[in-house]
Parts: C-alpha cells; sequence; structure tokens
C-alpha cells in the first residue's frame, strides 16, 4: 500500500460515519499490526503465579507463627496460674503485697528497709 | 494451553478465580494482542509498553473477582490498559518536566526520535510517529477509533467520556492528524 494511501486511510478512520472496523483491516493488512514478544504470556504467568506463591509462604509463616504463639501462650497462663496458687498457699492471699513477697510488712518496715534506719 | 482453546469467558474467568493457570494463559493469548494495540498504540512500540502489557493482565488477574460479566471481558481488559497506559504517559510527562525544560511536544519529538533508527518509511512507522505527535487525550481516541475499530459508541464507554467529547475529540485529532501527515 501507498504512502498516500496509509495517510487518506488514517485520516477516513476518524470521520464519525466511517467504518472503522474495516479501517482496522486494511491498516493491519499494510502492516499496522501490534503484538508483544515472544513469550509475553508465558511472563505474565511466571509474575502472576510466583507472586502468588511469595503471598503463600508469608500466609504459611504468620500461621506458623500465631500457632507457636498459642503454645506460648498457654504455657504462660499455667506458668501465672502456679505462681497465683504458690502464693496463695504461701501467703494465704492473693493481694498485691503477697504477690510483691511484702504480705507481713508493715509500711514501717518498709521506710526502714528502703533508709537503712 | 489447548483445553481451553474453545471455552467460553465466562468459563475461562470462573477457572482463572480457581487459580487455573491454563485458564488465565489462554485469556492473555486471546487478549494480547488488543491490549498491544492499545498500549503501544498510546505510548509507542517500546520496552515500557511491553512491562504496561505486564501490568494490564497482573491486574487483570488481581480484579477478575470483581468481574460481574455485565460487559465483555475484552471492554474490561480494554479499560485496565488506557488507565494503567495514561497513568504510564502521565509519569513520564512529570519525570521529563522535572528533568528538563522541554515543552509537551518536544517531550513526543523525543519519543519519535528515539525510535526512529531506520530511514525505511513503512505504514507502521509512519502511524506511530503520527500517533505520538498527537497530544496524548486525542491519541487515545484514534487509537480506539483506528487500531482497534471501535465505534464512538464503543470508544465512550470504554474512556468513560460522553459521546460528544468523544466526536469533537477525534475531529480535532483528525485536523491535528493532517498537519501532521504532510510533514511525515
Amino acid at each position: 500500500m501507498k504512502c498516500s494511501e496509509v495517510k487518506n486511510l488514517i485520516i477516513s478512520s476518524l470521520d464519525a460515519n466511517s467504518d472503522p472496523d474495516g479501517i482496522t483491516r486494511q491498516l493491519e493488512e499494510a502492516g499496522v499490526s501490534y503484538d508483544f514478544s515472544e513469550g509475553f504470556s508465558t511472563r505474565v504467568i511466571e509474575k502472576i503465579f510466583s507472586a502468588g506463591l511469595v503471598v503463600n509462604r508469608e500466609l504459611e509463616f504468620v500461621r506458623n507463627m500465631s500457632s507457636v504463639f498459642y503454645r506460648i501462650a498457654i504455657s504462660g497462663v499455667a506458668a501465672i496460674v502456679l505462681l497465683l496458687i504458690s502464693i496463695y498457699l504461701m501467703e494465704g492471699s492473693i493481694s498485691i503485697n503477697s504477690f510483691l513477697g511484702l504480705g507481713d510488712m508493715s509500711d514501717e518496715s518498709i521506710v526502714c528497709l528502703l533508709t537503712g534506719n | 494451553m489447548g483445553s481451553y482453546r474453545k471455552a467460553d469467558e465466562n468459563e475461562l474467568v470462573r477457572a482463572s478465580l480457581d487459580g487455573d493457570k491454563l485458564a488465565f494463559g489462554e485469556i492473555v493469548n486471546r487478549y494480547r494482542k488488543m491490549v498491544a494495540r492499545t498500549v503501544k498504540g498510546m505510548l509507542g512500540d517500546s520496552v515500557f509498553a511491553e512491562d504496561i502489557g505486564q501490568e494490564v493482565f497482573i491486574k487483570l488477574f488481581h480484579s477478575l473477582s470483581e468481574f460481574r460479566g455485565e460487559a465483555k471481558l475484552a471492554t474490561y481488559i480494554q479499560k485496565i490498559a488506557v488507565n494503567l497506559t495514561l497513568n504510564e504517559i502521565k509519569r513520564r510527562k512529570r519525570f521529563f518536566s522535572m528533568f528538563s525544560q522541554k515543552g509537551d511536544d518536544e517531550i513526543y519529538e523525543y519519543d519519535v526520535a528515539d525510535h526512529d533508527h531506520e530511514e525505511k518509511r513503512d505504514a507502521k512507522e509512519m502511524v506511530n510517529k503520527a500517533l505520538m505527535k498527537l497530544d496524548p487525550k486525542f491519541r487515545t481516541v484514534v487509537t480506539m477509533r483506528m487500531l482497534q475499530g471501535y465505534s464512538t459508541k464503543e470508544t465512550a464507554e470504554i474512556l468513560g467520556l460522553p459521546l460528544g467529547t468523544v466526536l469533537s475529540r477525534l475531529s480535532r485529532a483528525q485536523e491535528q492528524l493532517k498537519e501532521i501527515l504532510k510533514k511525515l
């Protein structure tokens, strides 16, 4: 197709009453066609699904972390309960003072302990 | 990617949502040329266009759950392609305006010169040159009309513009192209 014919096609494709589909086909026959390089689809699929793999690995890591946290939390709670029971058995109550080991101390003896007099 | 060759687009979408690589590969194969026409028509035939093309399909994959099947899949993909390409044009425009004192026209001249390695003036080269010299908002409607073969109504729907705006842009683009083509 001559240059002038291609120019006319380009101009006429923009007429409101033209048949754009037909003109597009003619332009394609004249060599105005577009495509991506070889292996484009494979690269797209690899990008999408390798990203998916990363997301899956992250999810797996988060799941593992929460199961570890769950076990640690249970042992922690058990330790706290044991501590409270032992404090109750030793001090006879579970007040803050007995928790801090100050159950049978008066305010004056604490001042004496702190000041050394 | 043989097993989905005859599948309709709804079947392909459903299978892709289930993580079927073959189904999504078939979607990419079916629409890659359409996306290439839009992206390369608007951005020029460059490596950037290839990257944007990949982004179009990646975005499509991640937004497939939002596709309700009310419009054609091609229209849905076309909208993604146009939006991503316009974003890239804006990004490049900002980049050039930050690092050079060139005006808009000169920026597009730069793009044309970048691809103008050969003296051969074939039809595709002429179309590319003419498109790159057009203002991006005109280039978009021209690409939809001339390279994709859409009607003015379809162009308006894809670009989310009123029909009157599309018609006026086409008419102004035609005037600009006449002047551009005289010099080519």
